[in-house]
C-alpha cells in the first residue's frame, strides 16, 4: 500500500538499509524497494572509512579534514566529515551479533584473503582481533573443500609484512581435516551454517588442539557461524585459549550476510515493508519533486506515492549507474544527471592499476545529498542520493566503501528528518 | 533478438547472491546451486536442451530470481532446462499424477472418506511410495468430499450480500476446490464483508504443477484455458487469487516460462490479477477496508512462501494482520518450507524438502505459536505435517477477526 | 651453453609450425620446434575459430576456396576432436546485393565448395536471432575449431613421433655456415639461458613474424604484411551456426559460435609490428554495428573480451591500398636456396588455420627434397588422425557440462564460468611441469568466461601456490599478471554488463583484498604496469 508521507528507499545495500532504518527510527513511514539483494553480501562488512589518501591512513579522524580539502567533490567533503563519526557511532549501537569495534581515531590493519594488511576503521570484533598493527604470531587455518580461501597464500604474504613500527609478523598456515560430510566443493556459507552448531565448533577446536603455539593468534576464514557469530567466536576463543579472528573470503561474504540480517531484521521489527525483486522502473515528478515511483510487480507496473526518495541503488556493479554500447552513461531509475564523464572517449587506460578517467563518475550532490545538475542546481528537492551512486569517490581504491555507504545513507536520512522537523 | 529469459544470462556477474538464498543447495550437494544451473550451465546448452540431471533437484521456489540484483531470470532458465531434461528422460507416472490436481481432485472427491483413509494408512503409503514414488511420510492433502464450485453455485443463487458496486472474479484454484473449500468460503465472506461482489466462474488448473513437472505443452493448454474461463466471466473486473503460487502463475510465470507472451487474453487477465491480501491491502489504501477487527489474542508466525515473494508485492498479509488488535505476528526466519509445490512429496526429494524446512520448523517448535499463517497451500500442509501446529491462510485470521462465521 | 642437433628445426609454435613438426616427425625426421612464448600464443590463438568451408573465398580467391574445401573435409576426419560441427550459413542481409548470391553459388560450384541454398524461413528457424530481413540463405560446411586443442594435439602427436617441443625459447641468432643456415641460438626467456640448435633444415613458420626471422637469417626481404584483425567474443552463443554475410569479404561479416561464446570478426588493416596490436574504440564500434546487421539487438548483448590477431599476408601491398584483404589468403612456401641462394632454410607463411595441414605437407615435401631424404617419405597427416580424435566424433559445447555433472560430488569447480575443475587444473600442471599460471589459463580457458577471472584468479593462484609450484613472490606476480592480462582484453569493451562485471572484480580484488598493496615485489610489478 502506498500512502502520503511515505519515504521510498530504493536499494538494500548498506546505504539503503542504513537510510531506511534511520528514517524509520526517526518516525517516518518507510518503504524499501529493491531490484534484488544488495552488495552487503559481497562486502567484507568491515567499515572502511578511509584507508589510503593516497598513502596509508593511520587515523581517519586526523586525515579526513585535509582529505576533504584536497577532494572538495568527495561525498565526505560535501557532507562534512563529522557525519562519518556520528554514523559510525549510530551503527555500532545497532549491531550486537557480532558487535562492532573501533572508531575513527585509528585504523586497524586487518589481513585480507591475500594476506595484505588493509586499513579499516570499524570491524566486527570477530575480525578486529586480527589487527596487524603491532605485529605478532599468526596461524591461518584452512578448511578442506573451501575454495574461497587459501591460508598458505595469506600466511606467506603476512610473513612479508610488518607492523607500523616495524614489528615482526610471523605467520604460518595449517589445514584442518574437518570436512563437511566429505564435500569437496564448499562455499563459505555452508561452513558458516554448520559452525552455528556447537558440536561442529567443538570438532574444529579439537582438530586444532596441539597444533598451536603459545602466542599464536588464530585466523580463520570468515565462516564462524551465521546466526550466532558472537557465540561461536567466544566459544572458539575459550576452547582454543587464544585470540581467534576471521578473515573475509571471496563472496559470498558471511559477515556481509550477517550485517544484512541484523539491519533488515531491525527494519522488519519496525514494520518497514521491504520488497526484494521489486525493481523501480522510474518516477513521477512534479514541480521539482518526485511524487512517486513505478515498480515492476508480477502483474505489471505499480505506483507507490512517495513524499521523499532515497536513491541507494549502488554504482556500476549494482546497476545504479549504467553505460550502454554507445558509451552513453545514465542513472537509470530517476534519470539524474551524471557528472565526471570523461571526454574524448578515453574512459579506461591500458594498465589495470592506472587512474582511470571513468573512476569517480557518478551523481553529483550538494551537502544534504540532494542531486544537482551541472550548474549545481538541485534537481529534486525531496530526493537524497547515497552510496556508490555518488560521484567523486573511488571507494575500492580509497578503501572507503562501506564507510561511504554508511555515512551517506545515514546523512541522507538525517537531512530528510531535519527537513521534516 | 532472442528470448529474454535466455538473454538475461548476460546480466550475471557471478556475484553469488542467488547462492546465499537457495534453500536446496543449502542442504544437499546434489544440487549445485542456481548460479551453476542457470546462467552458467545455460552457456553450455544447445537449443535442443541438455541432459544435466542435477537441474532436476531445483525445487522451483524462485527465490534466486527474486534476489538477483542484476535481473537474471535464474529460476526461469532452470525451469526450462528442467523441462528439457524431463522431455529427454521422460516424465514419470508419479510426476504426471502430481501435475494434475484437477484430475486427482475429481477422482478423489466422490470417494473422499476412502481416499483419505488410504492416504492416512502407513502401509498403503509405503506401497504407494514403491509404486509411484510419492514419499510415504509426505503431507498429502485431505479431500473435503465436496467441491468449492458446488458451494459457489449454491451461494451465487441464494446469497444476497450487501455490496457497494465493486466486483471481482475469484480464482480459487484446485486446492480450494477439492481440499480446502472452507478457505474459499472465507475468502468470499471477507470480500463480501467489505462490499465486494465475488464472481466464481467455472475454472480448472492453472498448469503450474504441469509446468514444474516439465510438461510444458499441457501447462500451456491449461493456462490458456484458465485465462479464457476467467476472462469470460470477469468483464474486466479484477481477478483475486488465494493461492499465491497459482496467482503468480497467472500474473507472470506462465507467460515468461512457458513463452506465452503473445497470448493477449492471458496478458490482460494477468495484469488485473491480485493476490487476495494484495487486493485487500489496496482496499485499505483507498480507505475502503473495514478495519473494525475484534481482538484476536493469538500468536502466529507468518511465513511468506517462496511463491508469495514471486509476486514482488511486498508482504501485504503481514500488513493486514498488523491491523488486528492483540494479534502477535512473528515473521518467519526461513525462506522456504521445503515443499515448493509438489517437490517435497517426491520420494527422492522428501528428505531434502524436510531439511530445507527445518529452519522454519525449528522456529515453530521454539516459539510454539497458536498457528502458522502462510499464503501457500502446500506449504501449510508441509508445516502442519512437520510441526503438528495448525496452519492457516492469513485471510482465515481476518475472517475470524471480523467475527464472521461459515 | 647447451647445444643440440637435429635434422629439422621448426621456428614458430602456431598451427603451421606444429603441423610441420608433426608431419616431419611422422616422416621420420629428427625434429625440434622452438616457440618464443607458449604454443598458439600468436595468431593461431587469436583468430575467430572458424574452420572454413571455403565459401568465404568462393568468389574472391578461388585457390584459397579450393584449398579450404579440401582441408575442411580432411580435418573433419583427422581432427574431429578439435572441431564442433556447427555448419555455416551465408545470408544476404538488407545491406547486401541480392545478386551476389548467384556469383556465390557459381564460385562454390567452381571451387568444389559444398553449398545449398535454403529457404529464408528455414534459416531463421535454425537461427532465430539472425536478422529477419535476410533475403537469401545458403548452407555450407563451416565449423568452429578450437585452435588450442588442435595445436596441443599436434604437439602431443609430434612428441609421440620423437619431436621435441621447446616453448619460451626466443631466437636471438640464426647460425650461418657460408651460404647455408645451420641452426639458431635461442634464449630461454624464463632462465635467460642460451641454447644452440644445429639443424640441417630450419623451417621459418613464424607467420606474421616471418619477415623478421628471414632478415635475421640474412635473406632478401620476405614480404609479409601483418594484417591486424580484431575480434569480440560475446558472452554466450547468440547463434549456434557460423553466420556469414553473403557478400565480398568485409569487416565484421561473420559470427562464429565457438565453445561457449560467439565471436564477431573481423577487421583487416596493415600494421608495421605484429606485436603492437592496439584495439581502438572506432574498431569496436564498427564491429558492433556490423554485428547488429547480422543479429539485431547485438549491441544489447554482452561483450566479453576483445583481442586482435596479426594475419600473415604474403605479397606486395598495392600502393595506397590500406585494405590488406585484397592479398591472397593462400599460403606461400619460399625455398630460400632457390630464391636467395641460402640453403637449409625455408619459409612457410600466409595461409590460414584451416589450411595449416596442407601448408605443413607442402613444406615437409620440400624439406624431403632438400635433404635428399633417400626415397619417398609420403605424408600421412591427411589420413592419420590426431591423438584421441576419431573421424566424425566432434566435440560439442555441452561436453564440459556433461563432464562436470559426472564429477559434481568428487571434484571442485575452480573456474565456474568455463567449468574448469580443480582436478583438471592440477592435472594440467602435472602434465606440463614448466607451465606457468598463464599457460594453464589459456590451455584450459580458465578465467575466460563472463567474470574474466573475477573469482578464479584468486582460486587458481591459491591452488598453484599450495601445490608449491609458486613461491610467494611469483604467486603475487602471477596474480597481478593475470589481472593485467584480463584487463587488456576487457577495457576496450567495458560497457553494459561487462562494465558491471569489471567493477565487481575491482571491488573483490581492490576493495576486499587490497591487491594493490601486496608486499614488496608485487608493488614493483604494479609499477611496471602503470
Amino acid at each position: 500500500m502506498s500512502g502520503e508521507g511515505e519515504i521510498v528507499v530504493i536499494g538494500v545495500g548498506l546505504a539503503g538499509l542504513v537510510a531506511a532504518l534511520r528514517l524509520a527510527e526517526g518516525g517516518r513511514r518507510v518503504r524499501v524497494l529493491a531490484k534484488g539483494v544488495g552488495s552487503t553480501h559481497l562486502s567484507g562488512a568491515t567499515v572502511d572509512v578511509l584507508g589510503y589518501a593516497p598513502f596509508r591512513v593511520r587515523s581517519p579522524a586526523a586525515t579526513l579534514p585535509e582529505f576533504a580539502v584536497a577532494n572538495p567533490h568527495h561525498p565526505y567533503a560535501l557532507m562534512g566529515t563529522a557525519v562519518v563519526d556520528d554514523a559510525v557511532t549510530w551503527l555500532k549501537g545497532r549491531l550486537s551479533n557480532p558487535r562492532y569495534v573501533g572508531d575513527l581515531r585509528r585504523n586497524f590493519l586487518l589481513p585480507t584473503a591475500l594476506g595484505v594488511a588493509k586499513p579499516t576503521a570499524v570491524a566486527p570484533q570477530t575480525m578486529a582481533v586480527g589487527d596487524l598493527t603491532h605485529g605478532g604470531c599468526f596461524v591461518i587455518v584452512g578448511l578442506p573443500g573451501l575454495k574461497d580461501f587459501y591460508p598458505a597464500l595469506v600466511a606467506g604474504n603476512l610473513g612479508s609484512t610488518v607492523g607500523i613500527a616495524g614489528e615482526a609478523i610471523e605467520a604460518r598456515a595449517v589445514d584442518v581435516d574437518l570436512t563437511l560430510d566429505g564435500r569437496v566443493d564448499v562455499g563459505p556459507l555452508a561452513y558458516a551454517r554448520r559452525l552455528d552448531d556447537p558440536a561442529f565448533r567443538a570438532q574444529l577446536a579439537a582438530r586444532l588442539h596441539g597444533r598451536l603455539g603459545a602466542d599464536d593468534m588464530v585466523g580463520l576464514p570468515a565462516v564462524l557461524g551465521l546466526t550466532d557469530a558472537e557465540q561461536a567466536w567466544e566459544e572458539l576463543e575459550a576452547r582454543l585459549e587464544r585470540p581467534v579472528f576471521e578473515i573475509p573470503t571471496l563472496p559470498p561474504s558471511v559477515p556481509g550476510v550477517r550485517l544484512y540480517g541484523a539491519l533488515s531484521g531491525a527494519l522488519h521489527r519496525l514494520g518497514v515493508s521491504v520488497t526484494i525483486g521489486g525493481e523501480v522502473l522510474g518516477a513521477e515528478t512534479h514541480g521539482g519533486r518526485v511524487t512517486g515511483v513505478h515498480t515492476e510487480t508480477a502483474n505489471g507496473v505499480r505506483f507507490h506515492a512517495a513524499a521523499g526518495v532515497v536513491l541507494a541503488t549502488g554504482g556500476w556493479a549494482a546497476g545504479g549507474l549504467e553505460m550502454d554500447s554507445h558509451w552513453v552513461v545514465r542513472e537509470p531509475v530517476l534519470g539524474l544527471p551524471v557528472t565526471g564523464i570523461p571526454g574524448g572517449g578515453r574512459r579506461f587506460l591500458p594498465g589495470y592499476f592506472d587512474h582511470h578517467p571513468l573512476a569517480s563518475t557518478g551523481v553529483a550532490v550538494e551537502g544534504s545529498l540532494r542531486p544537482v545538475d551541472g550548474d549545481g542546481r538541485v534537481v529534486f528537492t525531496n530526493v537524497r542520493v547515497a552510496g556508490a551512486t555518488l560521484a567523486g569517490a573511488e571507494p575500492w581504491k580509497e578503501k572507503s566503501g562501506d564507510g561511504l555507504s554508511l555515512s551517506t545513507g545515514y546523512h541522507a536520512a538525517m537531512s530528510m528528518l531535519a527537513e521534516e522537523d | 533478438m532472442e528470448d529474454l529469459i535466455r538473454a538475461s544470462l548476460d546480466h550475471c556477474i557471478k556475484c553469488t547472491i542467488c547462492e546465499t538464498v537457495c534453500p536446496v543447495a543449502q542442504v544437499t550437494p546434489l544440487f549445485p546451486g542456481p548460479k551453476y544451473e542457470g546462467p552458467q550451465a545455460e552457456r553450455f546448452r544447445l537449443p535442443s536442451g541438455s541432459a544435466d540431471a542435477s537441474v532436476d533437484y531445483c525445487s522451483g521456489c524462485g527465490l534466486c530470481t527474486q534476489v538477483c540484483p542484476q535481473g537474471v531470470k535464474i529460476a526461469e532458465i532452470n525451469s526450462r532446462a528442467r523441462a528439457h531434461f524431463k522431455a529427454q528422460k521422460g516424465v514419470s507416472v508419479r510426476d504426471r499424477i502430481l501435475a494434475r490436481p484437477g484430475l486427482t481432485g475429481r477422482l478423489g472427491t466422490p470417494v473422499a472418506p476412502l481416499a483419505n483413509r488410504v492416504m492416512a494408512n502407513g502401509t498403503a503409503r509405503r506401497l504407494m511410495e514403491k509404486a509411484v514414488g510419492v514419499h510415504h511420510a509426505a503431507p498429502v492433502p485431505v479431500y473435503a468430499g465436496h467441491s468449492f464450485q458446488r458451494w459457489a453455485r449454491h451461494h451465487e443463487r441464494h446469497a444476497s450480500p450487501r455490496l457497494d458496486g465493486r466486483s471481482v472474479v475469484y480464482f480459487h484454484g484446485c486446492s480450494v476446490n477439492w481440499f480446502e473449500p472452507d478457505l474459499g468460503r472465507m475468502v468470499v465472506a471477507v470480500l463480501e464483508h467489505n462490499g465486494v461482489e465475488v464472481k466464481m466462474p467455472r475454472q480448472d488448473c492453472c498448469g503450474l504443477p504441469l509446468q514444474s513437472n516439465g510438461l510444458f505443452d499441457a501447462a500451456r493448454r491449461a493456462l490458456g484455458r484458465l485465462a479464457r474461463d476467467l476472462s469470460a466471466g470477469s468483464a474486466g473486473h479484477a481477478v483475486v487469487a488465494s493461492s499465491t503460487s497459482c496467482g503468480v502463475m497467472l500474473k507472470r510465470e506462465g507467460r515468461e516460462i512457458l513463452g506465452l507472451d503473445d497470448d493477449e487474453t492471458l496478458r490482460a487477465v494477468g495484469a488485473r490479477t491480485f493476490d487476495v491480501c494484495e487486493y485487500l491491502l489496496d482496499l485499505h489504501g483507498q480507505g475502503l477496508l473495514d478495519t473494525g477487527f475484534r481482538p484476536l489474542p493469538l500468536t502466529v508466525i507468518y511465513h511468506a512462501a517462496c511463491q508469495q515473494r514471486g509476486h514482488s508485492m511486498g508482504t501485504p498479509a503481514l500488513e493486514l494482520l498488523r491491523l488486528v488488535p492483540e494479534l502477535e505476528v512473528i515473521r518467519s526466519e526461513a525462506d522456504c518450507c521445503g515443499m515448493a509445490g509438489t517437490y517435497g512429496l517426491k520420494k527422492e526429494k522428501y528428505d531434502i524438502g524436510m531439511a530445507v524446512g527445518e529452519r522454519l520448523f525449528e522456529q515453530v517448535r521454539r516459539v510454539g505459536p497458536d498457528a502458522v499463517a502462510c499464503d501457500g497451500e502446500t506449504c501449510r500442509w508441509q508445516i502442519t505435517k512437520a510441526t503438528g501446529r495448525a496452519s492457516v491462510h492469513p485471510v482465515e485470521l481476518l475472517f475470524r477477526a471480523y467475527g464472521l462465521e461459515l | 651453453m647447451e647445444s643440440i642437433e637435429t635434422e629439422v628445426l621448426v621456428v614458430g609454435g602456431g598451427a603451421t609450425g606444429l603441423g610441420v613438426a608433426r608431419d616431419a616427425a611422422m616422416r621420420g625426421f629428427a625434429t625440434v620446434l622452438v616457440e618464443r612464448k607458449d604454443l598458439a600464443e600468436g595468431t593461431t590463438g587469436r583468430y575467430h575459430g572458424l574452420l572454413h568451408s571455403g565459401g568465404r573465398y568462393a568468389v574472391k580467391d578461388p585457390r584459397a576456396a579450393r584449398e579450404c574445401a579440401a582441408e575442411n573435409a580432411i580435418l573433419r576426419r583427422v581432427a574431429a576432436d578439435s572441431i564442433e560441427d556447427t555448419g555455416g550459413l551465408f545470408v544476404t542481409t538488407p545491406w547486401d546485393d541480392v545478386t551476389f548470391g548467384d556469383r556465390f553459388l557459381a564460385g562454390c560450384a567452381d571451387t568444389g565448395v559444398g553449398v545449398e541454398e535454403i529457404d529464408v524461413a528455414d534459416a531463421l528457424r535454425r537461427e532465430p536471432a539472425v536478422n529477419a530481413g535476410i533475403r537469401r540463405a545458403f548452407l555450407v560446411a563451416d565449423a568452429s575449431m578450437d585452435a588450442w586443442k588442435l595445436v596441443w594435439a599436434c604437439a602431443r602427436s609430434a612428441e609421440q613421433h620423437g619431436a621435441r617441443i621447446l616453448t619460451y625459447r626466443r631466437v636471438v641468432e640464426v647460425l650461418r655456415a657460408a651460404d647455408t643456415v645451420a641452426g639458431v641460438v635461442v634464449v630461454d626467456s624464463r632462465s635467460d639461458e642460451e641454447m644452440t640448435i644445429h639443424a640441417r633444415m630450419t623451417v621459418n613458420a613464424t607467420g606474421a613474424w616471418a619477415g623478421q626471422l628471414a632478415a635475421l637469417a640474412g635473406c632478401r626481404p620476405v614480404e609479409v604484411v601483418p594484417g591486424k584483425g580484431i575480434m569480440i567474443a560475446m558472452n554466450h552463443r547468440i547463434v549456434n551456426t557460423v553466420v556469414n554475410r553473403c557478400t565480398m569479404p568485409s569487416d565484421g561479416d561473420i559470427i562464429v559460435p565457438i565453445r561457449t561464446v560467439s565471436v564477431v570478426g573481423t577487421t583487416d588493416s596493415p600494421v608495421a609490428d605484429p606485436d603492437q596490436l592496439e584495439v581502438t574504440q572506432a574498431e569496436v564500434d564498427h564491429m558492433l554495428d556490423e554485428g547488429e546487421k547480422l543479429v539485431p539487438g547485438f549491441r544489447h548483448a554482452r561483450a566479453l573480451r576483445v583481442w586482435a590477431g596479426a594475419r600473415p599476408l604474403f605479397g606486395a601491398r598495392p600502393p595506397g591500398d590500406d585494405d590488406t584483404r585484397d592479398i591472397t589468403r593462400a599460403h606461400a612456401l619460399i625455398d630460400h636456396a632457390e630464391r636467395d641462394g641460402i640453403g637449409g632454410f625455408v619459409t612457410i607463411t600466409g595461409g590460414k588455420a584451416t589450411t595449416f595441414r596442407l601448408m605443413a605437407e607442402e613444406t615437409v615435401d620440400l624439406v624431403c627434397r632438400a635433404l635428399d631424404a633417400g626415397g619417398p617419405r609420403p605424408c600421412r597427416t591427411a589420413v592419420e588422425a590426431l591423438p584421441d580424435s576419431e573421424p566424425g566424433a566432434y566435440y560439442s559445447v555441452g561436453s564440459r557440462l556433461a563432464r562436470r555433472e559426472a564429477h559434481l560430488l568428487d571434484d571442485q569447480l575452480v573456474c565456474e564460468c568455463e567449468l574448469v575443475s580443480r582436478q583438471t587444473l592440477e592435472e594440467a600442471v602435472e602434465r606440463r611441469p614448466t607451465a606457468n599460471l598463464d599457460d594453464v589459463r589459456r590451455a584450459l580457458r580458465l578465467g575466460m568466461g563472463p567474470c574474466q577471472g573475477g573469482f578464479c584468479t584468486y582460486r587458481a593462484t591459491g591452488i598453484f601456490h599450495r601445490l608449491e609450484r609458486l613461491d610467494q613472490v611469483t604467486a603475487n606476480t602471477a596474480l597481478l599478471d593475470f589481472l593485467q592480462e584480463r584487463w587488456k582484453g576487457v577495457h576496450p569493451i567495458l560497457y553494459g554488463d561487462q562494465l558491471r562485471q569489471a567493477r565487481l572484480d575491482d571491488w573483490i580484488y581492490q576493495g576486499l583484498m587490497d591487491v594493490e598493496h601486496l608486499p614488496a615485489v608485487a608493488a614493483a610489478a604494479i609499477g611496471s604496469v602503470a
